[in-house]
C-alpha cells in the first residue's frame, strides 16, 4: 500500500508561529517522498486540534502521521491516542520537538526555520520505516509460591489466600520462623509467639493456602504469570512435584551473623555468654537463667556484635537489647542490667517509649567501644573504653551478645535458582532501593522480610502486605497481562549465539536456546531499553521502534 | 471517570507525595479509580525538593518524574491539586467525602505551560517553596519543572484580587488560559476506602530552645540547604549564604530539639551526611563539621554511605548544644559526652530538625475520624502490624503521616495499604 | 570562497533524564546554538558505536551522547554500558583520523536544564574549533 504521510505543524500560539516561518517549512517538507499533505494548525493538542487531526487522517487516507510541535514528553501520548481514534496504528507516528528544541532556543528566525525543516525531515524520513507494533496480551496464572514460612511468608500468604491458591514452602518441619522464638516483639512489646500462632491458625483454616514443609525448591523456569516450579521433599527419595504459579515471593528470612565473630567475645568458651536468639528461646521455654540454674544478679548486654565485620547496622538490635532488659527485670527483680552500645539506633516514637521504659526500670546505658570479655573469679569481666580514652571494667554474672542479622543460609542457592542477584551484605537485591523495594529485577519475583536486608517485624509485615498489594493489583485471576510494545527482537538467521545480549540485559529477558544455538527475547520481561541491540555484534538483535535503520534516517537528514 | 462506576472501585488518596503517588499507581493497576487530592498547586511532596537522595545520590526528580508522568497520564487517576478534604461521612465500603478544590484561576486544559504570564506580573514576593530564598510572582509555578506545569494565582498577594485594576498576566497569555472568574469548586465523591498519605513537616526551628534562627542569619534548615543545592532552585545550585558570600566552613547539627520532641526522626543522620556530599561537591575546600548525638544509619546500605563520607567532616559527639548567630558567622556552644565545654565558630550552620506531622494533621484527623498518637502521627506503632491501620475501618495510612521514615519505607507502606485495601474487598 | 562553518552535531538523548533536561533548558529559554539536532532513544545504552561511526562517515561534525547520571539509569545499569562503549569509541576515532574530542558523553539529569545548555554551548564551540569533519564530501 502506498505510504501517505500527513505532516502537521502546530503554531502553539506565538510560541512556534512567532519564531519559525512555518509556511516555508511546509513548502520544504511537501517535496519529500511519501508526504501527502503538510498543514499548520493553531493548537493541535486542544480538543479541536485533535478532532482536526482525526478528520485529516480520514480525509486524506493517511497511513502515517508526523507532528511538529512541543516535546514528545508532553504530547506524544496525546497524538498516539489520536492515531488510534482515527484507525491508525499509534506507532506509525513520529513527533518532532520544534518548540523546546528549536523555537524557544533559537532567536534568529532564519536559523530556527532551517532547524525546524531539519527536525521535521528527520522525523518524516524516520516514520517511513516505522512498523505497526502491537501490544501483546498473555494469559497468566494468578497463583503464588511463597518460599519461606516465617513471619514474612505467612503474612504474605494470609493477605493473598482469599483470592488465589498460595503455596507456602519451607525446608524446616514447621512454619513460624524466628518470630516463634520471641515472647515479645520490640519496640511495641506485643506478644510475638501468640500472634504467630494466630497467623498459623489462619493459614490452617484457609483452603487456598497449601503448606509444604520439609520441602525444597529444586527448579524454577518460566516468567511472570507463567512460572513452572519443581519442588522436592527433604527426603531425596521422594518424587518431585511440579507447580504452576504466576508470582514468587522470596521470604527466606535471616540467619544471625557468623559464629566466628562470637568467639572473639568468648562465646563458647566462657560460661553464661549467650546470643540474643538463645536468650529469647530460653525465655520462651521458661528456662531463663544461668547455666547450672542460678539467678543472675547482673547482666551485660553487648550491642553491635559482628557489626564491624559485616559493615552495616542490623537495625533492630538496640530495641531487642531493651526488650531483653525488660524480660530480665521482670523475671529477676532487682537485677542490674547494663547495655554496652555504640550508637542508639531507635527511630520512631515507639522505640523511644521502650528506651525510656528501660531507663526507668533501672537499665544503665554506657556508650562503649572495644568491648572485651574475660573470666574473672566466677564472674564475667567486661572491659571497655568509654569516651575513647578511659578503659573501665564491669563484672557481671551473664552476658547477652546482640548478634547482627545476616542473610539466610539458602540465599545463594535460591539466588541461583531464581536468577535474582545478591548484593550488599549478601542479601537479595531490590529492583530499586527506594521506589521498588519489594520487587526484584526479575518481574514476578518479589522480596519480603529479612531476605532483602535486616529489619524488624513491623517492617517485614509492611513488605509482605506491599507484595500482596502488587500481586493483587498486577496478577488478577482471569486478567491478561499487556506487554511493552517497543521490545527487542532477535533475528534467528543472524544470531550466532554469542550471548553478548544476554550478558548485558539487566532484566533477565534474554535466554539462550541450546538446541537452536540462538538467543531469544522474552517480550513479557523486556523493558525496551535497547542495550542488547547496541551490544549485538551481528545485528541480529534489534530494538523495535528504535531500529538502526530508523535511527539512520534521522542521522542522514541531520548531517545534510 | 464515569460517574456510574461502582463505589467499590473508587478510592480516595489524600496527599500526592511519594506515598500517595505509589498508592494511586498500584490502585490504578488494580483497576480502581482514584481521586488523588493534594493541597499544594504542585505534587511530588517533599522528595522533589531534593536534588539528590541517599544512599545512591540519585537525582530525585529523575526518580519521581516517571511516576508523576504516569499519574498525570493514567485515566484512572484524577489528580486534584489545590484541594482540601472538608468532610468525610459514611462507613468502610461507602464513604462520602466533600472536597474543596480551590480556584487556580488558570484553565489547565488551555494552558500550555509557556510561562509568558510571569514577567508582566507587578508583584514579587518570597517563594515559600524555595524556603523564601528566592522570589516568585503572584501568578506562579513553585519551581522549574513543577508538575502539573500550570501556574496558579496567589489571590492573597495579587493586586487585582485586592481591588486594583490589573490584567497584565491575562494580556500576556496567548491561549486565553487565565480566568479571573474561576471559583472554588465543592466536589463530592463516593469512595469505598481512603488512604491517608499526608506526609510530614519539619519542626519549626525558631521554636527550639537554645537555637538562634532568623531569616537573615547564617543558620539554615535542612530544607533551605536542599533548595540551595538544587539545580532548579533559587541559586541554580550555587552554595551561597544570604550575605552573598560562599561559606568556608559549615557545621551540620543533628538531633537539635530531640530531647524535647521525644523521638528520633529516622532520616536525619543520612541526609546530614548527604549534605557533606553536597557541600564538598560545590565547595571542595570547605571545612565541615558534623555534630552527632547517636548515629542512626540502619540497614544494609546506609553505613557504607556514612563510611564514604565521614572522613570529609570532623565528627563531634555532643550532649548539650546551643547555637547563636553573629553578623558573619554562627557559633555552636556544646558539651562533649565527657562533660567538656567547647565552642566552634563557623560561616554556616545547617540544622536537622525533627520530622513532625504535616501542618493541619490534627484537624484532618478530626475530619477523618482517626486517632493520632502523642507525637501527632496517625495510627499506632504498637502491636505487630505494618502501621497501615488508622483505627477506623476503611481508612488506611501510608508514609510519614504514620511516623518518620525514609522514601523506601513510605513507598512500601503505600503498597501495603493498597494490599490491605484490596484484600479486604476480595 | 569559505562558507561560515556551521557544525552539524547529532545528539543522542535518553528518554528519561537527558531529554527531560534538554526540554527544561528549552523551557527556560536558554539560548543554545542551532548546531545540535536531538535523536531520542529510550536509553543511552541504545547508542551503538556503529551508529556513531556512521554519523561521522556521513559527515557529522560531532556526536553528543547524554544519559542519566551513573546510578540513576531508568533501566538499572544501561548507562554503565554507554560509558564503556564511549571509551572504546574514543579509541576507534583515532584510527579513523578523527579527533577524539568530536564525541562527548555527558550525564544530564531531568532537572539540569542550565547544565544541558552549557554542555551544548561548550561542545558546539569545540566542534567549531576543530572544524569540519574531514570525511565530509569525501564519502
Amino acid at each position: 500500500m502506498k505510504k501517505r504521510i500527513g505532516v502537521y505543524v502546530c503554531e502553539c500560539g506565538p510560541n512556534i508561529a512567532g519564531a519559525v516561518d512555518i509556511d516555508r517549512v511546509l513548502e520544504a517538507v511537501l517535496s519529500l517522498d511519501g508526504v501527502a499533505v503538510a498543514e499548520k494548525y493553531g493548537l493541535l493538542c486542544s480538543g479541536d486540534g485533535k478532532k482536526y487531526l482525526v478528520e485529516q487522517v480520514r480525509e486524506h487516507g493517511l497511513t502515517h502521521l508526523v507532528v511538529g510541535a512541543c516535546s514528545p514528553k508532553q504530547h506524544e501520548l496525546t497524538f498516539m491516542t489520536v492515531c488510534e481514534e482515527s484507525g491508525l496504528n499509534p506507532f506509525l507516528f513520529q513527533m518532532a520537538n520544534i518548540r523546546e528544541q528549536v523555537a524557544w532556543i533559537t532567536p534568529d528566525t532564519e536559523k530556527a526555520t532551517e532547524r525546524t525543516i531539519r527536525h521535521l525531515k528527520a522525523a518524516i524520513r524516520r516514520v517511513l520505516y516505522h512498523t505497526a507494533l502491537e501490544q501483546k496480551e498473555i494469559e497468566t496464572n494468578p497463583d503464588v509460591l511463597v518460599i519461606g514460612g516465617g513471619m514474612a511468608g505467612i503474612s504474605a500468604a494470609l493477605s493473598l489466600g482469599s483470592s488465589r491458591k498460595v503455596y507456602v514452602v519451607d525446608k524446616r518441619d514447621a512454619l513460624g520462623g524466628k518470630a516463634l522464638k520471641y515472647e515479645k516483639s520490640s519496640p511495641g512489646m506485643a506478644n510475638s509467639a501468640d500472634v504467630v500462632e494466630n497467623y498459623l491458625r489462619g493459614i490452617e483454616t484457609d483452603e487456598n493456602i497449601e503448606v509444604l514443609t520439609n520441602t525444597n525448591v529444586e527448579e524454577v523456569r518460566g516468567f511472570f504469570g507463567n512460572f513452572l516450579v519443581k519442588l522436592r521433599e527433604n527426603d531425596a527419595e521422594s518424587d518431585a512435584r511440579e507447580l504452576r504459579v504466576g508470582a514468587i515471593i522470596v521470604a527466606l528470612g535471616m540467619d544471625p551473623l557468623d559464629s566466628e565473630v562470637l568467639s572473639e567475645y568468648g562465646y563458647g568458651k566462657i560460661q553464661n555468654v549467650y546470643t540474643s536468639l538463645e536468650l529469647e528461646q530460653a525465655n520462651v521455654d521458661g528456662k531463663l537463667g544461668m547455666s547450672g540454674g542460678g539467678k543472675p544478679k547482673s547482666v551485660g548486654i553487648v550491642h553491635c556484635v559482628g557489626r564491624k565485620e559485616a559493615g552495616y547496622c542490623s537495625e533492630i538490635c538496640c530495641t531487642v537489647g531493651m526488650k531483653i532488659a525488660c524480660y530480665l527485670q521482670e523475671k529477676f527483680p532487682g537485677i542490674a542490667v547494663t547495655e554496652f552500645y555504640q550508637d542508639l539506633s531507635i527511630p520512631g516514637r515507639g522505640a523511644q517509649v521502650l528506651y525510656e521504659e528501660a531507663r526507668r526500670a533501672g537499665t544503665e546505658f554506657i556508650r562503649a567501644t572495644n568491648v572485651q570479655l574475660s573470666e574473672s573469679d566466677d564472674k564475667i569481666k567486661i572491659s571497655y573504653e568509654r569516651d575513647h580514652d578511659k578503659t573501665e571494667e564491669k563484672p557481671v554474672d551473664m552476658v547477652v551478645l546482640l548478634v547482627g542479622i545476616g542473610p539466610p543460609a539458602d540465599a545463594e542457592k535460591i539466588s541461583n535458582l531464581l536468577s535474582v542477584p545478591l548484593g550488599k551484605g549478601g542479601f537479595f537485591t531490590e529492583e530499586h532501593a527506594k521506589i521498588s523495594p519489594v520487587s526484584s529485577s526479575i518481574e514476578g519475583i518479589y522480596l519480603a522480610g529479612c531476605a532483602s536486608g535486616p529489619k524488624g517485624i513491623p517492617e517485614t509485615i509492611s513488605q509482605s502486605e506491599a507484595v500482596a498489594g502488587k500481586i493483587l493489583a498486577g496478577l488478577v485471576p482471569g486478567r491478561k497481562i499487556e506487554t511493552e510494545a517497543k521490545t527487542s527482537r532477535i533475528a534467528e538467521n543472524l544470531c550466532m549465539g554469542c550471548q553478548t545480549c544476554l550478558d548485558v540485559c539487566c532484566y533477565g529477558a534474554i535466554s539462550y536456546n541450546e538446541t537452536r544455538g540462538i538467543c531469544v527475547v522474552n517480550e513479557v520481561l523486556c523493558k525496551g531499553c535497547g542495550n542488547c541491540a547496541a551490544a549485538c555484534p551481528s545485528g541480529a538483535a534489534s530494538h523495535q521502534h528504535f531500529t538502526s535503520r530508523q535511527v539512520y534516517q534521522e542521522i542522514a537528514e541531520i548531517v545534510k | 471517570m464515569s460517574q456510574n462506576a461502582e463505589v467499590a472501585d473508587q478510592i480516595l488518596v489524600i496527599g500526592a507525595g511519594m506515598a500517595g503517588i505509589e498508592a494511586s499507581l498500584t490502585l490504578a493497576a488494580a483497576g480502581k479509580n482514584v481521586y488523588l487530592v493534594e493541597r499544594e498547586p504542585l505534587f511530588g511532596g517533599q522528595a522533589i525538593k531534593c536534588e539528590e537522595v541517599f544512599a545512591n545520590m540519585e537525582c530525585a526528580t529523575c526518580m519521581a518524574a516517571p511516576m508523576q508522568q504516569e499519574v498525570l497520564q493514567n485515566e484512572r487517576i484524577e489528580l486534584l491539586t489545590l484541594s482540601d478534604i472538608k468532610e468525610v461521612q459514611g462507613v468502610a465500603g461507602d464513604f462520602t467525602a466533600k472536597i474543596t478544590k480551590r480556584a487556580r484561576y488558570v484553565d489547565s486544559e488551555a494552558c500550555i505551560g509557556c510561562n509568558a504570564c510571569f514577567d508582566p506580573c507587578p508583584v514579587s514576593l518570597p517563594n515559600t517553596f524555595e524556603e523564601d530564598l528566592g522570589e516568585r510572582k503572584a501568578i506562579y509555578i513553585s519551581c522549574p519543572g513543577a508538575l502539573p506545569n500550570v501556574p496558579a494565582i496567589d489571590t492573597e498577594n495579587c493586586v487585582r484580587f485586592a481591588g486594583e485594576e490589573c490584567n497584565l498576566c491575562q494580556e500576556a497569555c496567548m491561549f486565553e488560559a487565565i480566568d479571573f472568574d474561576q471559583k472554588d469548586e465543592e466536589i463530592e465523591v463516593r469512595v469505598s476506602a481512603i488512604i491517608v498519605a499526608t506526609g510530614y513537616d519539619l519542626q519549626d526551628v525558631s521554636q527550639i530552645a537554645g537555637v538562634e534562627y532568623t531569616e537573615s542569619g547564617n543558620v539554615y534548615t535542612a530544607r533551605e540547604m536542599e533548595r540551595l543545592y538544587a539545580s532548579n532552585g533559587p541559586t541554580e545550585g550555587k552554595i551561597v549564604l544570604r550575605s552573598g558570600k560562599e561559606p568556608t566552613s559549615a557545621a551540620i547539627v543533628h538531633c537539635v530539639g530531640r530531647e524535647d520532641i521525644g523521638y528520633c526522626s529516622a532520616v536525619c543522620c543520612m541526609y546530614s551526611f548527604k549534605f557533606v556530599h553536597y557541600l564538598t561537591d560545590k565547595l571542595p575546600e570547605i571545612k565541615l563539621y558534623e555534630f552527632v548525638s547517636d548515629l542512626c544509619i540502619p540497614g544494609k546500605s546506609y553505613q557504607a554511605f556514612y563510611e564514604k563520607l565521614k572522613d570529609k567532616a570532623q565528627i563531634t559527639r555532643f550532649q548539650n548544644l546551643a547555637i547563636s548567630q553573629q553578623d558573619d558567622t554562627a557559633t555552636i556552644s556544646f558539651q562533649t559526652p565527657s562533660g567538656e565545654d567547647n565552642t566552634l565558630e563557623v560561616d554556616m550552620v545547617i540544622l536537622a530538625p525533627a520530622i513532625v506531622p504535616a501542618k493541619g494533621a490534627s484537624e484532618l484527623a478530626e475530619v477523618l475520624g482517626i486517632r493520632y498518637g502523642e507525637a501527632g502521627f496517625y495510627g499506632t506503632e504498637s502491636g505487630i502490624q505494618s502501621g497501615v491501620d488508622s483505627g477506623r475501618q476503611g481508612v488506611y495510612l501510608a508514609g510519614c503521616a504514620q511516623g518518620p521514615k525514609d522514601i523506601a519505607r513510605s513507598i512500601t507502606q503505600a503498597s501495603a495499604a493498597v494490599g490491605r485495601l484490596l484484600a479486604s474487598t476480595d | 570562497m569559505s562558507e561560515e562553518f556551521e557544525p552539524r552535531i547529532v545528539a543522542f538523548l535518553c528518554n528519561w533524564c537527558s531529554y527531560a533536561g534538554a526540554d527544561l533548558a528549552g523551557a527556560s529559554k536558554s539560548e543554545m546554538p542551532p548546531t545540535i539536532t536531538p535523536i531520542k532513544v529510550m536509553c543511552s545504552s541504545r547508542v551503538d558505536p556503529v551508529m556513531v561511526l556512521t554519523a561521522f562517515l556521513r559527515g557529522a561534525d560531532g556526536v553528543l551522547i547524554a544519559g542519566c547520571h551513573p546510578g540513576d539509569c531508568h533501566y538499572d545499569k544501561g548507562n554503565y554500558y554507554t560509558r564503556r562503549r564511549f571509551a572504546v569509541l574514543r579509541k576507534i576515532l583515532d584510527t579513523l583520523g578523527l579527533e577524539g574530542e568530536r564525541i562527548r558523553l555527558s550525564w544530564v539529569s531531568a532537572s539540569e536544564g542550565p547544565r544541558y545548555a552549557k554542555v551544548v554551548r561548550e561542545f558546539s564551540e569545540k566542534i567549531e574549533e576543530l572544524g569540519r569533519n574531514p570525511m565530509w564530501r569525501s564519502v
